[in-house]
């Protein structure tokens, strides 16, 4: 199957590490043309050279703190303009989870939500402009079932969801589709994950056995359908919120 | 993955004047041979280490506020002595036998915890009413006239070399002990900086614990069993650029705090364990928008500009005394996690007759901040415990888990010793410094060839 990303262009927050590092590998494996940021322009600069050996697009980045409005705003006008137009993005940027004060709230809400909205209000013109587009958010299945303790990671990435379909009713007839993706426990180097393996095997091991597939997931299956919904290939596919989470969750979607 | 990242701790350039000295000491050539596994197992190097080492050295016995007033006392035992520590009218402390010397009867059946002068300000056995006053002397035998010897020509209880630093009160069996500032040597300039004085004792309480009381002091003088025991620490602490510092019979270790090992990778949160450290420091894990690799050195920042608004001095201490754990053991049986807002002490003794088992003192000492309330305080009180019957803290808890599995591995006959390394240089340094108490001036080797020779025949049994 085509996913049919080639030439596409592709903007990506915070995709240095981790799981948005994967999904910009994966959208630059396809052929596309990927903008990344990060905080730190070395990292960027890094990653940028490291993309650009599996791409036949063009890789481009530029460091930018996205809880900053203007210099993301900017961030979003300027990768649009090199790539020449935005067809999918990806903000992937959160400030995780946590729980030690109120000023966890207004992390949350500035990196995981404003991270969204601004940059969904930012592109929408650019994808609109030709024509069409896709926007995939990254959720958590924090988010669908109760997860730690209470904390504002769950509760943003609950909004999250909310906030992806209205949007997907709200521009599907500007042929633009929004989608978001529930990743249940991901494994990778230097993640979460790697710290609680390390500092509570026991915990991890219990967690490894709740998932129906017996392991935590990898971010390359995190990427592989972030970047499926996000390809022409998901053409019919809008609105939805997609779980990857190996059978973790146990509760009945209908 | 197995991770070892390149990383140096930065240590402090700015020593303050009078502060704890921070220079590194050379370290000494102890070789690298096994450490016999019977002077763990013995009973003929235990009672070795009683003759020419307990009996020999200044030992902790309890704490001057323990004993505020003239004839306040703390009985306190080691081995299968048990000692009577008193308040003496000069403000002194006085140390005896806790012994009557009519029949023997322990005169004070109380144990490691303070006692109120009594009304008479007397010490009376309860057996037949021997009276003692607060100097140990003689003040009344009952039927004095029926003991046609007279009294003990002793004239009163048996006493020892007793004296105060550190907040601490001191006491050696030796009559002849050198004094109690030239036995410590380096220790109260080095920990003097940190005003115990000043510091309450917050938790107090005894464990038994089945393994050798070295056992237990090895288990704290090496960082190396961080990554298999407390996988946790490895996001709290550098396992592995450790100061070790030798000094005659007493050595320390200063381990950073508040950062990550280089066995991990940076997670892309901040570890729970190095937001406890900044929350104690008053600051919010959730308003940091600096590195994890910064944190220690924030927190010191933080530290040195906030806490004298909270009650709190810091200013015999060096930066990195805010963040990190200055580790100091105190020969032979003293080890001490030395910190700027707390203390957390072990004593380890040696069980009276089985070189299985041990005493396990545990003692938490908090730097009170301006919330403190001295009137309402009140000291916690001494309880004993078997292993297991009470948690000491997931950390402490680890430990106690595997004591008890190495001592029953150090008596097998395949185990000839212990093979230690570098990053167990205190490990080697305390050992020598027991044979040197064992071997003494005056004392021959004899015993120790006997000691040696006795390994291989277990092993080929």
């Amino acid at each position: 199957m085509d996913l049919g990303l080639r030439d596409k262009n592709v903007l990506i927050t915070g995709a240095t590490a981790g799981i948005g590092r994967r999904i910009a590998n994966l959208f630059a494996d396809e052929g596309a043309n990927v903008a990344i940021c990060s905080r730190t322009p070395e990292s960027v600069t890094r990653a940028v050279k490291e993309i650009s050996l599996m791409a036949d697009g063009r890789i481009v980045g530029k460091a930018c703190n996205i809880k900053n409005k203007e210099e993301y705003e900017a961030w979003i006008e300027e990768m649009a303009e090199e790539l020449g137009g935005v067809d999918i993005f990806i903000p992937n940027v959160s400030a995780g989870g946590g729980n030690d004060s109120e000023k966890n709230w207004w992390r949350n809400f500035e990196y995981d939500i404003l991270g969204t909205v601004r940059g969904v209000e930012a592109v929408l013109p650019h994808m609109e402009a030709r024509g069409g587009g896709a926007i995939t958010m990254l959720s958590s299945t924090a988010a669908v079932e109760t997860f730690a303790e209470p904390q504002p990671y769950n509760a943003m990435k609950a909004a999250l969801i909310n906030y992806a379909k209205n949007l997907s009713q709200t521009h599907g007839p500007k042929n633009i589709r929004v989608n978001s993706v529930a990743p249940g426990p991901i494994f990778f180097d230097g993640g979460a994950w790697d710290m609680i393996k390390t500092s509570n095997p026991k915990f991890f091991e219990i967690t490894e056995r709740t998932h129906a597939l017996g392991r935590l997931g990898t971010p390359e299956e995190v990427a592989n359908c972030i970047v499926f919904l996000s390809s022409p290939a998901a053409s019919w596919v809008s609105g939805v919120n997609l779980v990857v989470d190996g059978g973790y969750t146990k509760r009945v979607q209908l | 993955m197995k991770v070892r990242r390149q990383q140096t701790i930065q240590r402090t350039d700015k020593p303050v004047p009078g502060g704890t000295p921070v220079v590194k000491a050379p370290n000494p050539k102890l070789g690298n041979k096994l450490i016999p596994a019977d002077r763990y197992t013995s009973e003929a190097y235990m009672r070795l280490e009683w003759e020419k080492m307990w009996s020999k050295v200044w030992l902790l016995g309890c704490r001057e506020e323990d004993i505020p007033e003239v004839g306040d006392h703390f009985v306190t035992e080691i081995g299968r002595e048990s000692i009577l520590l008193v308040r003496q009218k000069d403000g002194s402390v006085k140390a005896f036998y806790n012994v009557c010397l009519h029949r023997g009867n322990k005169l004070v059946h109380s144990q490691e915890k303070p006692v109120e002068a009594t009304v008479a300000g007397t010490f009376k056995c309860r057996y037949h009413d021997w009276e003692y006053g607060q100097d140990g002397r003689f003040v009344d035998i009952p039927d004095l006239e029926t003991f046609p010897q007279g009294a003990p020509k002793c004239g009163g209880l048996i006493e020892r070399p007793c004296d105060v630093w550190g907040s601490f009160v001191w006491f050696s069996l030796n009559p002849d002990v050198e004094p109690l500032q030239d036995y410590l040597g380096v220790i109260p300039e080095h920990l003097d900086p940190y005003h115990f004085e000043r510091m309450v004792l917050t938790k107090t309480l005894t464990v038994e614990w089945d393994c050798n009381w070295k056992a237990s002091v090895d288990a704290f003088n090496e960082s190396y069993h961080v990554q298999g025991t407390h996988p946790q620490l490895l996001y709290y602490l550098d396992d592995l650029d450790i100061q070790i510092d030798c000094y005659d019979k007493h050595n320390r270790y200063l381990i950073a705090f508040g950062v990550l090992s280089p066995r991990v990778l940076a997670p892309g949160e901040i570890p729970p364990p190095i937001k406890v450290v900044m929350k104690g420091a008053g600051m919010d894990p959730a308003d940091y928008e600096g590195s994890v690799h910064d944190i220690r050195h924030d927190v010191q920042k933080h530290k040195r500009a906030n806490g004298p608004a909270q009650g709190k001095d810091y200013s015999d201490l060096n930066d990195d005394q805010l963040t990190d754990d200055y580790h100091y053991m105190i020969f032979p049986n003293i080890t001490m996690n030395v910190h700027a807002d707390d203390m957390m002490m072990f004593r380890q003794r040696p069980h009276p007759d089985d070189p299985n088992k041990m005493y396990f003192d545990y003692y938490f000492y908090e730097l009170p901040d301006h919330e403190f309330d001295p009137e309402t305080y009140r000291r916690p009180v001494h309880k004993n415990y078997k292993n297991g019957e009470i948690s000491l803290g997931l950390v402490i808890n680890q430990d106690a888990y595997n004591l008890p599995f190495v001592q029953a591995g150090m008596n097998s006959s395949a185990f000839e010793g212990l093979w230690i390394g570098d990053q167990e240089l205190r490990i080697r340094h305390f050992h020598d410094t027991i044979e040197a108490y064992i071997k003494g001036k005056a004392n021959k080797p004899q015993k120790r060839t006997a000691t040696k020779a006795k390994s291989p025949a277990k092993k080929r049994s």
